[in-house]
């Protein structure tokens, strides 16, 4: 599905470990300023996928470009124009964040606004702190941060809300709105549905190494329900989730 | 290339910045080797012992006296004047090597001669060694007064001509090896464990992500270890001069050792970090290559004191090398002619370890 102004193309991408066909034909588009979801199970294939887009895993078949740059040939270049946040990454321990930053920065002969990049993710009264000492939704935070310091095109984030509870997860989820509106493009993995339902403009849901399908989340639930597809049991108006927020307040929970 | 090394030198002060920071590093390279040297610097093993020699007189005239005076006036000899009973007490407790006991009505004249007394001696079995020595040097005094009497004149036996030398104690010794200690434990230690625990935490991988190569990282980390290696050569140098040790070589070819020694050593703290999957892997292996040269490559005590096939083989250890080579310098004064052969087996030693190393590296 073609899309106007593409910024990422993928085309066919393939990766095998073994006999495990890991990434099997994955072709998409994403366009310029768009939050892009790549969703699945576990095993799918996502991060393989997301990691040969960004250059950090060699691509066995196919090809990827990213900003018109092509991935295989150049990816310290693609390198240089994306923003990672690694499923589990991890900074040096003795820096605190401020430092950390503007080290990341110097990797890619930028000057950084350390404290401009932490307000950004709502980390400012940490600037003096040890990564070892934040939260889980605050390492994430920081996280995006160190991917943001060469104001990248874009964004990837591999399952960025992945193990925090439901307040960090709507916090992350104001983040990410709040890159797209600055008008950066996001990819993001996720396994939970209903973060991509509100993030994500469109969706590639993956299975066994192949997209089987694509569509803004509206458009994937309009054609299930064109199918005749009926719940069993009637949505209700809320869910527990919604009970549990409710309960205990949108409020960030880390210090 | 002026970029380049902008990105080196922010990875060279951060890495420098993060191991000042790293308390368990700082500890074991730089405290440890200090608080090593301290302590033997304090007890100061080693330093030539001086006899304590008890003396009972019990004559008290001229002639007691005069001895009593000769053997205050010898080296090596302290003397300590008590009754009998005391000084015997002393000796049994260990604190005396020798106890002289002077009749009443002794004279100092010739065996055969009217009037003539022998001196009695009292030795410990438990400090034979140091008796023997106490009274050979009592009957030296004794003999050399009773000549002076004979002949009238105080001329001695044997003229003591003193040639300015080096007077070299434990410290002398002690000192360059600790150098080449902390330079072999800074080298395999300060990088083993840190690098691992970067490799396992994905610290790397987030570096994999940045356009700029992570061998930038690597040479930084080296290089911010070599100046730290340099500084805290320096530092223990100056804690050994404090300590009375002499230095006579010269400062620039000792740092240049360190730098050498340290190329060395670091390369084999990669190799173990570049091999290592985690921290388990890599202390087994980092202390399997520091134990044996710590206490094998005469950092502590003279290789000679080891039996001879040991000698053999530790002679060709990088550690031995680097000690032996810092202590010509340290202790004589040497120059590269005499060390030559140190510095050339330290270079096969790190072309040795950069071969391995680059063999075994893994990023990830």
């Amino acid at each position: 599905m073609p899309v106007a102004e593409p910024i990422i193309v993928a085309r066919d991408l393939q990766k095998s470990y073994g006999s495990l066909r890991a990434v099997d034909g994955v072709s998409f588009e994403v366009a310029a300023g768009e939050v892009f979801g790549i969703l699945g199970p576990n095993g799918a294939g996502k991060t393989t996928t997301l990691e040969m887009i960004e250059g950090m895993r060699p691509i066995d078949g196919g090809s990827a470009t990213v900003d018109g740059l092509d991935v295989a040939s150049d990816p310290r270049a693609v390198k240089a124009r994306i923003g990672i946040q690694l499923q589990s990454s991890a900074f040096f321990d003795e820096l605190n964040l401020t430092e950390l930053l503007v080290l990341f920065g110097h990797l890619y002969h930028a000057t950084v606004d350390p404290a401009q990049l932490l307000a950004d993710v709502e980390l400012s009264e940490k600037a003096r702190s040890q990564v070892r000492t934040l939260s889980g939704g605050q390492k994430q935070r920081f996280s995006i941060a160190a991917a943001l310091v060469n104001d990248p095109r874009v964004l990837f984030l591999d399952e960025p809300t992945t193990g925090l509870d439901p307040q960090a997860r709507r916090h992350l989820w104001g983040v990410i709105k709040g890159l797209r509106e600055r008008g950066h493009t996001v990819v993001l993995t996720s396994h939970y549905m209903e973060e991509a339902e509100y993030l994500c403009d469109r969706v590639a849901i993956m299975d066994g190494g192949r997209i089987v399908a694509l569509d803004s989340p509206d458009a994937l639930i309009g054609s299930l329900l064109g199918r005749g597809f009926t719940k069993e049991r009637v949505e209700r108006l809320a869910n527990l989730e919604d009970v549990f927020i409710d309960l205990t307040g949108h409020e960030l929970r880390e210090d | 290339m002026a970029r380049r090394f902008e990105i080196f030198w922010h990875l060279f002060v951060a890495s420098g910045k993060m191991f000042i920071r790293d308390r368990t590093a700082v500890f074991f390279s730089f405290f440890l080797p200090l608080v090593i040297m301290l302590i033997f610097g304090v007890l100061n093993f080693g330093e030539a012992a001086e006899l304590d020699v008890g003396l009972a007189d019990e004559a008290r005239n001229s002639s007691s006296e005069a001895l009593q005076s000769g053997l205050g006036q010898t080296s090596g000899l302290v003397i300590h004047s008590g009754s009998l009973t005391d000084e015997l007490a002393a000796l049994a407790e260990g604190d005396r090597a020798a106890v002289l006991r002077i009749p009443a009505e002794w004279e100092l004249v010739p065996p055969g001669s009217s009037g003539y007394q022998p001196l009695s001696a009292y030795t410990s079995q438990a400090l034979a060694g140091e008796g023997q020595t106490a009274v050979l040097l009592v009957n030296a005094v004794v003999a050399q007064a009773l000549v002076s009497v004979d002949g009238g004149s105080p001329e001695p036996l044997v003229v003591v001509e003193e040639v300015a030398g080096r007077n070299l104690g434990y410290i002398d010794f002690l000192v360059p090896g600790i150098l080449g200690l902390t330079v072999m434990q800074l080298g395999v230690f300060s990088v083993a464990f840190g690098f691992v625990q970067l490799k396992q935490t994905g610290t790397l991988r987030r570096l994999f992500a940045t356009p700029t190569s992570p061998s930038y990282f690597l040479a930084a980390q080296v290089s911010s270890r070599l100046v730290i290696a340099l500084i805290q050569v320096l530092i223990l140098l100056g804690v050994g001069l404090l300590f009375g040790v002499q230095l006579v070589g010269s400062v620039a070819v000792v740092l240049a050792l360190a730098v050498l020694g340290s190329v060395v050593f670091l390369g084999m703290g990669f190799g173990v970090a570049g091999w290592a999957k985690n921290e388990n892997q890599a202390a087994p292996v980092a202390n399997l290559i520091s134990l044996p040269m710590m206490f094998l490559s005469g950092s502590f005590f003279p290789r000679e004191a080891m039996p001879e096939f040991l000698q053999e083989v530790t002679r060709f250890l990088p550690l031995t090398y680097l000690n032996d080579a810092l202590r010509a310098v340290i202790n004589d004064g040497a120059g590269l002619d005499v060390i030559g052969t140190d510095v050339i087996g330290l270079a096969i030693w790190g072309v040795i370890t950069f071969v391995i190393a680059t063999r075994l590296f893994r990023w990830e």
